[in-house]
């Protein structure tokens, strides 16, 4: 007697889509990141910030009576493989997708899901081509390489005194867009720039390059590649006896410089958006990943988490799981209180304002350093 | 011949390809996207098969070509405004030329060199276009528009995906035309073995440069489908990691083997995908399948077949006018009348030098039009020395060659074939899997007058040009005695065959002189009886004939003139009698220890 | 010039590291003809065991001295043992099968133990202790630290040793032998396929000390720094003249200072581009590399 009860429901499940599933049915939301190769540490960290919102939302009753479950796709930093996870999560009838790394792979993850009608909130790709394209399903809980830039140049500028700076990248999309950034701006603000180049990622010893920029006495180095590069730069240059203060964007924001660079760590700084532990509102979200998964989180997890909350906000603003309704519900989220602040997204689908913050190593750890008060002054982060 | 037991591939693939053409009536847009991305490989696999499949050559930094069709296609469309289809030719020829770029510096090199000069290609091509402004930097190029056409932009993954099977058809058709023709032939020779084929006439560098443009074309022309597909390119997909997939799509799917290329593009694209749901597991599974699957077979999962021209039957080879060799030789290849007896080549004075010792010392001696003219001597004398010198393999560091009073030396090997010297080898050097016919067919290589694109579109100027060569290269084999076995594959022939398919690959090349390096070497009594009779039908054709041979008989009873050699220089020259009786001959042989059945030879024959 | 000295020191540090990588991939190619693609990865992998044998040895409070041999020669042998056990499962069915087939199997040896380490250890870094001083001395305005000169000595003498032992013990002999002529080598007696196990125990070896000493001078490791340290050593044994020892060692000091030297004087986004087309300059006009000789070949 199960096969007439198949029978019936089998019409319902080749329907498929939200629409026609039971109203007890999960709400799916897709979630694009490494989960294999190089980048597959930062990928598993940001879908693990998924599920901790998740859960969250899922124990306090869940969004519409209806619990939210995350599909995850591995989109591994490649465009073929992104574009393929952003069409495969779109076939499983996701309502809306919160994730995303690689910019080179967020690129056709954007347009596919665009074509798909479903909003995506970016979470950790900076690129700010990403919501330049005039795509109205984009939004991006975390800030832009073009307002970082400025935001280290300042620093440079008006914190350190400093006259002189030697940029260094790695030549990849985000490395390369906050340096111009940050070069561009330090013209502005009237620092000269004595050296710009890029290095190889992978190369382990670059003491060669180190040893041209000190010949150039620059005030300040400013590395705006990853932390694993970073950890030797600070290292090599303590080795050279370089006396420039070292610093680099927010992606060398990971205790693996100081394990790596040692003492050579000390003085280090990093340009970041607020990590969780600096984030009066996400004290509890520290404690329930460190909970959940057995170590501290990540620096993209954070923006993972604001982006599935956001989304289910969106969907309960909408009282609709319509993927075109939750779009139009998220260009309206006003001052939703995130844990990295409050969010709400300008046209392009951008915060609104944007919050960066320096942190220093200082006897081995990671400490708060300073910010920009409303006035535009430099004050201490308490 | 074994066109019974073939496989019917041609309609399989066919129909492979029309239910691939209608898989987007039946599938979501995930699997059509993943289908996308196997045809993108296919493409750029059966591109990279011309040069790792057909030609054999090593390429690792293939995804060179790939990027500079998607960057030209990129750039054309966004600065100079041209729209998708008018950017293709811009592709496939900029990719070309740098097919020349590459091909260029590393023709001479051996096929492992050949790994890491060709890697260092693709990373210098994707490291510049790293660096470069105009090329976006990191960021790469945005805002590439969709293909065009019957004014709808084609966009949406399922026409883009039949843009993609439209593509992979004209690239299938394109590769199988050329896998036929005489450059695939040729391709194929390189691979078996690279110095023969330059010596039976081969121009392996022209050849070798061919494999890395048509390889590269189809590579840039993958690349524009690329870019119109997503829309936007980075560095990023041009990584060595991509080249190296597609190699592997090559090796795994079958060297050659079209359908295997294919097989090898659905596995490796399709692969990681399904095994999507293992997340970190994936790429460890992936690369143990990949050593299981080499291990369990080695020549890959659909391996090629047999190169399969069909040889025409002996009436319908008959019937062909002026197919030799029932012709005169000498018709085509020059106007001297056989009789006639003058000097055809002349070597004087030539000296070759391996590093202090003098293997060839200021030897000379003229070879008349229309003789048998031996070379004897112990081992070791530099016989096969001279032959090298004479046929280009070796360049002598002192004296002239002069064929027809024109000189022979700083020629390359096939050059030197196409002037009318052919040559077989000590050690033989057939393309072993190639058939006999196909081996004989390389050796009429340079004889090809019409060009490749009117071959490549079949028109009937190459059709009756190939029906002459066929039913030609049948009697040569025929002459030879070979024409039952013209379908067998050549590694398969008994020696005594495959000694004789050599002087047959020799002899389709219409040479004047033909240059035979100890060809009775391990026949029996009554295989170098009828080798002597070949010799001689050789000769009454009207082609001149040089013999090294050890074989004190043979020689004594075919030659018109012996040479004597002894420690690198001439030391006796005349009829076989005058020979058999010069004390310093005799002495050379006596002289020898390990020459005791050569000197109970010459004994035996004087 | 101090500059110019620094950069020196800092090319002959890098190169030593790429001439020792370098030996490994010249040895088994002058050997079985194979590149041998996973190479790189056999020194990341050399570099995981020293770090793992280090951090048990820490932990049971053994002194730094005493953890750190045990730890090399532990890696040594756990790393030869991999490169034999590779050789003989990946490669040895397939060394009379077409080249390229036993190359793919390479290239899938080398991702499998790239993703078999990131299974084990995770796909973030692990660090090696501080135990390596940066201590040194300032000469012509130069800072050099007595670990640089450590580890330049350290290469030259394992190379040293190696070249010894292929030129004077018998197993080196019968190796030469098998270079030239695998299947008269195996007519006269030796036993072939141990000799080749040999090679690649000691190709493994070397690439696990200079797997150590990377963990100990740069301090992390992951398991995808084998790939770019592998490349530029396939270069460095290209560069000199594949299956040619000295050759290695002058590829791998050549790349080590050009790559310094292009980032201090030319531009460091450059570096690939300038080494790889010296490169194949180089092999323009010398095809067999800078001591790879000439072959000649037999009609």
């Amino acid at each position: 007697m199960i096969k007439p009860i198949l029978y019936a429901a089998l019409p319902l499940m080749l329907a498929g889509g939200a629409t026609a599933a039971f109203a007890a049915d999960p709400i799916k939301i897709g979630v694009t990141a490494p989960l294999s190769g190089s980048y597959a540490a930062a990928g598993i960290d940001i879908v693990d910030g998924g599920k901790v919102a998740a859960a969250k939302i899922n124990a306090a009753g869940g969004v519409l009576g209806r619990q939210i479950v995350l599909v995850p796709e591995d989109d591994g930093c490649d465009a073929q493989m992104g574009a393929q996870a952003a069409q495969k999560i779109a076939d499983d009838g996701v309502v809306a997708v919160a994730g995303s790394y690689c910019s080179g792979a967020a690129l056709p993850e954007v347009t596919a899901l665009h074509r798909a009608g479903i909003a995506y909130v970016l979470d950790g790709a900076t690129n700010p081509k990403l919501t330049e394209l005039g795509l109205d399903t984009v939004f991006r809980t975390i800030g832009r390489d073009d307002e970082q830039g400025p935001f280290a140049a300042n620093y440079i500028a008006n914190y350190l005194h400093a006259k002189t700076a030697a940029v260094i990248d790695d030549n990849t999309t985000y490395s390369k867009g906050l340096a111009d950034n940050t070069v561009e701006a330090l013209k502005k603000d009237g620092v000269n720039v004595v050296y710009y180049d890029a290095i190889t990622p992978g190369q382990m010893d670059y003491s060669a390059v180190l040893s041209h920029v000190a010949s150039l006495h620059p005030d300040v180095i400013d590395y705006t590649g990853y932390f694993a590069e970073a950890g030797l730069i600070a290292k090599q240059a303590a080795a050279l006896h370089i006396k420039a203060k070292m610093m680099g964007g927010d992606a060398t924001n990971d205790p693996t410089l100081i394990k790596t660079a040692g003492p050579g760590a000390e003085g280090w700084t990093s340009t970041t958006a607020p990590l969780p532990q600096f984030l009066s509102g996400a004290k509890d979200y520290v404690t329930n990943y460190t909970k959940a998964y057995g170590k501290a989180p990540g620096p993209y997890s954070v923006y993972e988490y604001d982006a599935v909350a956001v989304i289910a906000q969106a969907i309960a603003d909408a009282k609709s799981v319509d993927p075109a309704a939750i779009t139009a519900a998220l260009h309206k989220i006003k001052d939703f209180p995130g844990i990295t602040g409050n969010i709400t997204f300008n046209e392009k689908g951008d915060r609104a304002t944007a919050v960066y913050i320096t942190i220093d190593v200082k006897n081995g750890e990671f400490v708060a350093g300073q910010k920009l008060d409303a006035d535009g002054k430099w004050v201490a982060v308490q | 011949m074994a066109a019974a037991a073939r496989f019917p591939v041609a309609p399989l693939v066919i129909g492979a390809l029309v239910l691939a053409a209608a898989l987007p009536l039946v599938s979501s847009n995930y699997v059509i996207d993943v289908g996308l991305t196997v045809v993108t490989y296919a493409i750029l696999a059966l591109g990279l098969n011309i040069v790792v499949g057909y030609a054999g050559l090593l390429d690792l930094g293939y995804a060179a070509f790939f990027a500079i069709g998607a960057y030209t296609t990129a750039l054309l469309e966004t600065l100079l405004h041209l729209n998708f289809w008018e950017t293709i030719p811009f592709s496939m020829l900029l990719a070309g030329v740098s097919g020349v770029i590459i091909g260029f510096p590393t023709l001479r090199l051996r096929s492992d060199y050949l790994a890491i000069v060709t890697l260092g290609f693709g990373e210098i091509v994707r490291i510049i276009a790293t660096n470069l402004d105009i090329t976006g930097g990191p960021n790469g190029l945005y805002g590439i528009n969709p293909a065009r056409l019957f004014g709808h932009d084609i966009t949406s993954p399922k026409a883009v995906y039949e843009l993609g099977i439209a593509f992979l058809v004209v690239v299938l058709v394109f590769v199988i035309r050329l896998g036929r023709s005489r450059l695939g032939r040729a391709w194929t020779s390189l691979r078996e073995d690279e110095s023969a084929a330059e010596a039976v006439g081969v121009p392996t560098l022209r050849v070798k440069m061919l494999a890395y443009v048509m390889g590269a074309v189809i590579g840039g022309l993958g690349g524009s489908l690329f870019a119109a597909r997503f829309g936007a390119i980075d560095p990023t997909s041009f990584t060595y990691a991509q080249s190296v997939t597609i190699l592997i799509i090559v090796v795994l799917g079958g060297r050659g083997s079209l359908p295997g290329v294919i097989l090898g593009a659905i596995i490796v694209a399709g692969l990681p995908e399904a095994l999507r749901f293992i997340h970190l597991w994936r790429e460890f599974a992936f690369a143990i399948a990949l050593i299981l699957l080499m291990l369990v077979r080695p020549q890959g999962l659909w391996p090629a077949r047999l190169r399969h021209i069909a040889a025409p039957s002996a009436t319908a080879a008959h019937a062909v006018p002026e197919a030799e060799p029932s012709a005169l030789v000498a018709d085509e290849a020059g106007d001297v009348p056989a009789p006639h007896r003058g000097t055809l080549l002349e070597v004087r004075g030539i000296s070759r030098i391996f590093g202090g010792l003098r293997a060839v010392s200021d030897v000379s001696f003229s070879v008349r039009q229309g003789e048998i003219l031996s070379i004897i001597g112990p081992n070791g004398a530099g016989k096969t020395t001279v032959f090298n010198c004479l046929t280009g393999v070796l360049q002598p560091n002192e004296g002239s060659i002069l064929w027809g009073g024109a000189s022979l030396v700083g020629l390359a090997p096939h050059r030197v074939v196409a002037l009318g010297l052919a040559r077989t080898f000590q050690g033989i050097r057939l393309f072993d899997d190639m058939t006999v016919f196909e081996n004989a067919l390389v050796g009429m290589d340079h004889r090809y007058r019409v060009p490749l694109v009117t071959e490549m579109l079949a028109l009937s100027g190459a059709r009756r040009e190939a029906g002459r060569h066929y039913a030609a290269c049948r009697n040569w084999l025929e002459f030879v005695g070979l024409a039952d076995q013209a379908g067998m594959r050549a590694g398969d022939l008994p020696y005594g065959d495959q000694r004789r398919l050599e002087i047959a690959r020799a002899l389709a090349g219409q040479p004047r002189l033909l240059l035979l390096d100890e060809p009775a070497a391990g026949m029996n009594p009554t295989e170098k009886q009828s080798l002597m009779g070949l010799i001689r039908r050789i000769r009454d054709l009207g082609t001149t004939v040089l013999l090294i041979e050890h074989d004190m008989l043979l020689v004594m009873g075919v030659s018109d003139r012996i040479i004597v050699m002894d420690r690198g220089g001439v030391i006796a020259e005349g009829r076989p009698a005058e020979i058999q009786a010069n004390p310093r001959v005799i002495a050379a042989y006596l002289g020898t220890e390990e020459d005791d059945e050569d000197v109970g030879a010459l004994g035996a024959v004087a | 010039m101090s500059e110019f000295l620094q950069l020196l020191v800092a090319g002959l540090t890098t190169g030593s590291f790429y001439a020792l990588i370098a030996l490994g991939y010249t040895m088994v190619y002058g050997i079985v003809r194979l590149i041998n693609f996973a190479h790189g990865d056999i020194f990341m992998v050399g570099a995981f065991l020293g770090w793992t044998v280090l951090s048990a040895l820490a932990a049971m409070h053994m002194p730094w001295g005493i953890a750190l041999l045990l730890a090399v020669l532990l890696a040594m042998a756990l790393t030869g043992g991999i490169g034999v056990v590779i050789e003989r499962f990946a490669y040895q069915p397939l060394l009379s099968a077409p080249r390229l087939s036993i190359l793919i199997t390479a290239l899938g040896v080398s991702l499998a133990l790239e993703n078999g380490v990131l299974l084990i250890y995770g796909p973030g870094f692990e660090t090696y202790p501080h135990l390596v001083s940066t201590a040194g001395f300032v000469i012509g305005g130069a800072q050099i630290s007595y670990v640089q000169i450590g580890i330049i000595f350290c290469s030259l003498a394992l190379m040293a040793a190696l070249y010894l032992f292929v030129h004077r013990t018998f197993m080196g002999t019968a190796m030469r032998a098998l270079a030239v002529d695998r299947d008269a080598a195996r007519l006269m007696g030796i036993d072939v396929e141990r000799v080749i196990q040999t090679t690649f125990f000691v190709g493994s070896a070397l690439a696990a000390v200079a797997g150590v000493m990377e963990g100990l001078y740069y301090t992390e490791i992951n398991f995808f720094m084998g790939f770019i340290v592998g490349l530029r050593a396939f270069t460095a044994a290209v560069l000199g003249g594949i299956g040619n020892i000295p050759g290695a060692m002058a590829g791998g000091l050549i790349i080590g200072l050009l790559e310094a030297f292009s980032a201090g004087y030319v531009s460091s986004r450059w570096t690939d581009v300038i080494v790889f087309a010296v490169l194949i300059g180089t092999l323009v006009i010398k095809p067999t590399g800078l001591f790879g000789e000439r072959v000649v070949e037999r009609m």
